[in-house]
């Protein structure tokens, strides 16, 4: 992203958290359709991912004063909201528990990353591209569906049709191998 | 999503990549009951692991950026000032922030001041963002339909999409895609909402001008399943500048 847009979102969001509704008109104006293709990506049905899109924003709204503590990029903080919401939804539409990492995820303080870490952590998104291309094709395939539309290892076990255990070492190994590519 | 079954799996993972697989499972939400039960509570309590998950968070939201935004349709926006009690107040009756002047609000700087400070910042980058470009001229695309007209006006990196006349027919979306020259692959800028108007900013690398032309296709709901127009062109229209 932009260090610029990045700059803005992030100022906008620093506003919302004061409870400034012209601010968080021009947040939802500036991201909403990335979050709303996120959460239609993972629910696939128009009107169930508007419902979850209102309810990321709302929580936007409430949880914006934690945002500077978790030392997330604004973007990654809006996209993990609302792909956690829309995965909770997907999970709770065919009756699973809820498995995204929910409040914790978004709320645990931590030390705001110093610029050497912004760099690391930039250089880890543009590294994301080569290396999800190297990781083999049929683990970047079920990582993909995993992250873009929110498949379980019971689901990628039933279409690789392996057992569950399988296919979490497999996917687990191509975990590890994506760190170790995306951090050299 | 994998036709080939999993290749045998070689050593096992030391301790320290279980522990890397393990945050980015939370991240991914792939863990249930105790097991994700566990990994919650131990990102409350260790450092180290929470910063292990959100550095996962970082990476994998790079793979949000294959997906083509689509803009939201003006009821979700009308459901969420419903909800939090927003109403439709004109934009003067929003409370406005105050920078205050020195210590006055709260002892003497602090917290305060920083917050204070933050919020002067935010007032500064907002400035940037709502005042385009002097020296950018802007554009305007008149898209008419059959009983429809569309309406999209670029400012700096802002397009504005309006519903100007008319309204979508039920059970079709309709996308509005940019198209950078004569051979150029048409980019999707999501949907045209079903009424009223949506402004976005403009996907980095495309460039406004008069040789950037916008068109409408029609697609099932919730748009083009290919990324590609699938249905009929409905409109098409340059860039003209204002």
């Amino acid at each position: 992203m932009l260090e610029r847009r990045r700059a803005e979102i992030e100022a906008l969001i620093a506003r919302v958290a004061l409870g400034d509704r012209q601010a968080f008109d021009a947040l939802y104006e500036a991201t909403s359709a990335k979050l709303h293709a996120v959460c239609l990506s993972i629910l696939k049905e128009r009107p169930l991912a508007e419902e979850v899109l209102q309810e990321v924003y709302i929580r936007i709204w409430n949880n914006a004063g934690r945002y500077a503590a978790n030392g997330l990029s604004p973007m990654t903080w809006l996209i993990t909201i609302a792909r956690n919401r829309a995965i909770d939804r997907l999970r709770a539409e065919n009756g699973q528990p809820p498995a995204a990492p929910a409040e914790a995820a978004e709320a645990v303080a931590s030390a705001t990353p110093g610029p050497e870490e912004q760099v690391i952590r930039k250089e880890q998104r543009r590294m994301l591209d080569n290396c999800l291309d190297e990781m083999g094709e049929a683990q970047a395939l079920a990582l993909r569906a995993v992250y873009l539309e929110g498949a379980s290892y019971a689901e990628l076990a039933q279409s690789a049709g392996a057992p569950i255990n399988t296919v979490r070492s497999w996917l687990r190994r191509g975990l590890v191998q994506l760190k170790d590519c995306v951090s050299q | 999503m994998t036709d080939t079954p999993p290749p045998p799996s070689d050593a096992p993972l030391t301790p320290d990549e279980e522990t890397e697989a393990l945050a980015a499972e939370l991240a991914l939400g792939l863990l249930a009951g105790d097991e994700a039960e566990a990994a919650r509570k131990r990102m409350v309590e260790d450092t180290e692991f929470a910063a292990m998950v959100r550095l996962w968070q970082e990476r994998l939201a790079g793979m949000a950026n294959e997906l083509t935004p689509v803009m939201a349709p003006t009821s979700a926006r009308l459901g969420i000032q419903r909800s939090l009690g927003h109403g439709n107040q004109p934009l003067a009756d929003v409370p406005q922030i105050h920078r205050g002047r020195g210590g006055s609000a709260g002892g003497s700087g602090g917290w305060m001041g920083w917050l204070l400070g933050a919020v002067a910042a935010g007032a500064v980058a907002l400035a940037v963002i709502l005042l385009p470009g002097q020296d950018q001229p802007g554009y305007v695309a008149q898209l008419a339909m059959e009983g429809m007209m569309v309406e999209a006006q670029v400012e700096g990196r802002e397009i504005r999409v309006a519903m100007m006349e008319g309204e979508a027919h039920e059970g079709r979306d309709m996308e509005l895609w940019w198209i950078a020259g004569p051979e150029a692959t048409p980019v999707s800028l999501g949907l045209v909402p079903r009424d009223g108007s949506m402004t976005m900013a403009l996907p980095e690398g495309l460039e406004p001008g008069t040789d950037v032309q916008l068109a409408i296709s029609d697609e099932p709901l919730g748009g083009s399943p290919t990324g590609q127009p699938t249905g009929d062109i409905m409109a098409h229209s340059t860039l003209t500048q204002t």
